[in-house]
């Protein structure tokens, strides 16, 4: 077996891998589920005993960032507005319709300008895994129609005898001239285990593929991760989380604005009971409360009419049960029952000499309370066919909470701003060996999402994209989705295919609409517009997946994706990636180094968005080379990571970036790691 | 699923709520007192806010000369500037009913200028009560408010001159807000009657940030030369409340208040 040659290489290595989640505590496996394994070396072999359609190559520059492991996933992209704080979106689906999680925990951004999705908060030193659930299997996270996507923080271990392990990295880019730190200790007994990590990254303004400096991309940030770990009983353990996370002076080249500090606390405590003997193998009860602060400022920018901050603040707290049972052989069932309540405020002040303030709330206070429940129920039926139905009902409060931010809603005749939305979400999963190791899904489904506080209750906010102020409308009717996908795969150790389609048609999708009668409140804005229920969009593509072991010591990954969409009156939607491969071939020379090359072609789209006067992007190609060196001393494990990203300072830019910004050209990175 | 809403609700016990409710109250502050020669009357003038150009109004009180108040009393009010040349009087709206409220005769002067060296202002207040008349004169100090709150402007259709007293927003606030404007015409030096046959629109703008709010109300006349309608305002800062007024010939004038908060 490849794997087992491979195993002394991959001690103390973080591996990248892409494989069906379930397999963890979960026996039946499910297409729709596809999760990136940042593990090591204990896992890896674990690992090997599933015969299950696996993707596995390494994080090559460990200096990446969490952000960037995940955009080789080719169901995952990226909207960018910095080099931080990248929106994550899930095939054509926006952050808004997609359930982002933090080990099942809700978070909040604080900015109206969606520059601190959830997944900044999380370093690859202190995550384990990335969980990406398609179709209706998402609806276990949440009320989304685009899936969800659950990152999973790593865990303190327990451990026969007291051991304390860890590991010291250290790494450069030079692109962005940029610094990396990261400290990592795990404290083990029996009964109780200890993890610490800290990193600590410095970017500076990076160079583009034309050797220009792009001026507001550098950003500084700070995160400690602790997580504990108590043994009460055999199969009853408590655990304890704690992620403090501070960046400052985050530059966003592709707003008008940057961001001076974000702050945020995520905690939680949570019991698990884990029990093969057991009806319900696995209960997990966690309860959290996180808290999110963000504050944007145009401080570092010249010659403005007006100076500007705009702080944000998002609190949420929650909890949730969930409960893994067997009733009876190949039958699995999973409940989930859940709970939260978010508070959001963000406010913007102006400045001019010698004049008050102008002062507004851009989010007016305001709460969402939610709730739903949520089954899966998983059938083996014979050898070759199985069967899962997810379902999920879901009900969400948004209400105004202050007189003053109902008093701004007012100016536009909303004289009602509480709003109750009930999602009911079910999909039917039906999969088949068909021929040999060829394996078909198909599955099928109906879900919806709520508005977002933006989308309901949003007070002039400025839009950079098209360049037009939104408003919100709190009488949105919320989205609802039918969708459908199918799969197939082909499994062998030495070949592994996986081809998806997938459709969905999205009613009373909500864009925003122009109105000629408001004007807008920005300086430069082009008009204001208004969140609307449009009739319908479709949604529609298709991600291909191969790993080919062509010998024991060479392996080839490569992936494809592509999307269409579009509203009913034929208009391409905004935001949507092109055709896209990423290829990389590897090559072991013995068990110490492995030299890795890498393609990743984008083409153009052309396919934009007249609504949104959306430019049209170039295609491009990239070069990558990696390498990697470990040595291993008695007690101790060095690795050495480098390459070159963008080998031929190709100046680009990908579809989804913001603001005609390129990307980064070429760049050397190097990392080395001491673990214990 | 109630139940777990509610737990939530529990568990999210901590979050302040941010609702409040103002409680309005009212405060006179006495600006002027005497008793008349006639027959001994004392007359208390109070306001609730320092007296300055503009719309102001004023709270009479009656005192019989045991000390008693009086509640029912017809009174006019007479507001004087005298300047070295000359003199004149000023728009004004007389208690409408015999009878005190809360033993106040609310009435209201529109002062059109400020105390100072040009001249100053006397209020004469002339009283029928008890059978008897009497009446007495006060001086007041009038102030320039930091913002101003009185326009005129001579019509470009029949070539009088108008004053215009913005009364609300008094306290503005980003939002929905009730818009009250006064209309008098200089028919004399010493008489200002209502205005009541304009149409009025309103126009607000943020002149630093050259932008306007949606949803304004135009002020249409509920009586006595008062005008009401909504002004939204969509931020705090300054604003321009632009009105624009005409008549039945056309566009008679317009100005422009600034509301700065």
């Amino acid at each position: 077996m490849v794997k087992d040659m491979k195993t002394p290489l991959l001690i103390g290595a973080l591996a990248l891998a892409v494989l069906p989640a379930l397999a963890q505590h979960k026996p039946i496996p499910a297409d729709s589920i596809r999760t990136i394994l940042l593990q090591e070396v204990a896992v890896t072999t674990k690992q090997h005993n599933h015969q299950q359609h696996l993707q596995e190559f390494h994080n090559a520059s460990q200096v990446a960032t969490t952000e960037e492991l995940m955009a080789r996933m080719p169901e995952v992209s990226f909207i960018r507005r910095g080099s931080y704080g990248m929106e994550p979106t899930i095939r054509a689906y926006s952050a808004g319709q997609v359930s982002l999680t933090l080990n099942g925990m809700r978070i909040q951004g604080a900015c109206t300008d969606k520059m601190d999705p959830a997944t900044i908060y999380i370093e690859p030193l202190n995550l384990q895994s990335i969980e990406v659930q398609t179709a209706g299997a998402g609806s276990m996270q949440g009320a989304a129609i685009g899936g969800s996507l659950d990152m999973k923080l790593a865990e303190a271990n327990l451990a026969d005898a007291p051991t304390l392990s860890g590991s010291m990295s250290s790494g450069y880019q030079s692109a962005a001239n940029a610094i990396l730190g990261g400290l990592k200790l795990n404290y083990a007994t029996p009964t109780w285990g200890l993890r610490a990590s800290g990193t600590y990254r410095k970017s500076q303004n990076y160079h583009n593929g034309n050797g220009e400096k792009v001026l507001y991309s550098q950003y500084e940030k700070a995160n400690i991760a602790l997580s504990g770990k108590y043994l009460l009983q055999d199969d009853l353990v408590l655990k304890a989380d704690f992620i403090a996370d501070d960046g400052w002076n985050i530059g966003f080249p592709a707003l008008p604005m940057d961001v001076g500090e974000a702050k945020a606390r995520i905690g939680s405590v949570s019991i698990l009971r884990e029990s093969e003997d057991r009806i319900w193998k696995r209960v997990e009860a966690r309860i959290y409360a996180n808290r999110i602060a963000h504050y944007m400022d145009d401080s570092a920018r010249p010659d403005l009419p007006v100076r500007m901050d705009m702080p944000g603040l998002s609190r949420t707290s929650g909890f949730y049960l969930e409960g893994i049972a067997s009733p009876a052989t190949n039958h699995q069932l999973t409940l989930r029952v859940d709970a939260s309540s978010s508070y959001l405020e963000a406010s913007m002040t102006m400045y001019q000499e010698g004049q008050t303030p102008m002062y507004m709330l851009t989010w007016p206070n305001n709460r969402q309370l939610q709730s739903g429940v949520a089954a899966q129920y998983t059938l083996q039926a014979g050898a070759k066919t199985q069967l899962q139905i997810n379902s999920r009902a879901n009900i969400s409060d948004f209400s105004v909470t202050s007189a003053e931010g109902r008093d701004q809603l007012q100016v536009f005749g909303y004289t009602e701003t509480e709003r109750q939305f009930f999602i009911p979400s079910v999909s039917l999963q039906a999969s088949r060996m068909v021929y040999k190791k060829l394996k078909a899904s198909l599955s099928a489904g109906f879900n919806g999402r709520t508005p977002t506080a933006s989308e309901l209750y949003g007070f002039y906010l400025f839009s950079q994209f098209d360049g037009y102020d939104y408003l919100g409308n709190p009488e949105l009717k919320p989205e609802k989705s039918i969708q459908s996908e199918f799969t197939l795969s082909w499994q062998q150790p030495k070949v592994r295919v996986q081809a998806t389609a997938y459709t969905s048609r999205v009613e009373n999708y909500i864009t925003g609409t122009y109105n000629p009668d408001l004007s807008a409140m920005t300086i430069g804005a082009k008009g204001v517009k208004v969140y609307e229920n449009t009739d319908h969009a479709l949604l529609t593509g298709a991600e291909t997946s191969v790993i080919y072991n062509i010998t024991a010591y060479t392996q080839l990954v490569s992936t494809l994706k592509y999307s269409y969409a579009q509203s009913s009156d034929g208009d391409p939607l905004p935001m949507i990636s092109p055709l896209r491969n990423v290829t990389s071939l590897r090559k072991y020379f013995g068990d110490y180094l492995w030299v890795q090359a890498e393609t990743e072609i984008a083409a153009a789209q052309n396919r934009t968005s007249e609504r949104f006067m959306e430019q049209p992007t170039d295609g491009f190609m990239l070069w990558h080379l990696r390498a990697g060196y470990q040595k291993q001393t008695e007690k101790k494990v060095w690795q050495l990571n480098a390459g070159i990203e963008n080998v031929f300072d190709v100046n680009y830019r990908e579809h989804l970036d913001w603001g005609q910004i390129t990307r980064p050209g070429r760049n050397l990175f190097v990392q080395l790691s001491m673990g214990f | 699923m109630w139940a777990l809403s509610l737990i939530t609700l529990f568990i999210s016990g901590c979050d302040t709520s941010d609702d409040e409710t103002p409680t309005p109250t009212i405060t006179y502050h006495k600006i002027a007192e005497g008793s008349t020669l006639e027959a001994d009357l004392k007359v208390e003038v109070y306001s609730t806010e320092e007296l300055t150009t503009g719309y102001n109004p004023l709270y009479i009180k009656l005192y019989d000369p045991a000390g008693t108040q009086i509640n029912q009393a017809s009174i006019n009010l007479v507001p004087m500037m005298e300047m070295a040349d000359k003199k004149h009087a000023s728009p004004v709206e007389n208690p409408t009913s015999g009878q005190a409220v809360d033993g106040y005769y609310k009435g209201a002067v529109v002062f059109t200028m400020p105390s100072g060296e040009m001249g100053n202002w006397s209020l004469k207040v002339n009283i029928q009560a008890n059978g008897k008349e009497a009446s007495i004169t006060l001086p007041l100090t009038i102030k320039e408010p930091a913002v101003s709150r009185l326009k005129s402007f001579v019509s470009a259709t029949d070539g009088s001159k108008y004053f215009v007293a913005l009364l609300q927003p008094a306290k503005p606030k980003v939002g929905v807000n009730d818009l009250e404007i006064a209309v008098y015409r200089a028919e004399t030096m010493m008489s200002f009657p209502a205005v009541s046959n304009l149409a009025i629109t309103v126009a607000p703008e943020m002149p630093t940030m050259s932008h306007g709010s949606p949803n304004n109300v135009n002020p249409v006349h509920t009586g006595a030369g008062h005008y009401l309608g909504k002004v939204n305002f969509t931020m705090t800062g300054l604003w321009y409340l632009h009105l624009y007024l005409y008549d039945g010939t056309g566009e008679a004038g317009k100005l422009y208040f600034e509301v700065n908060f």
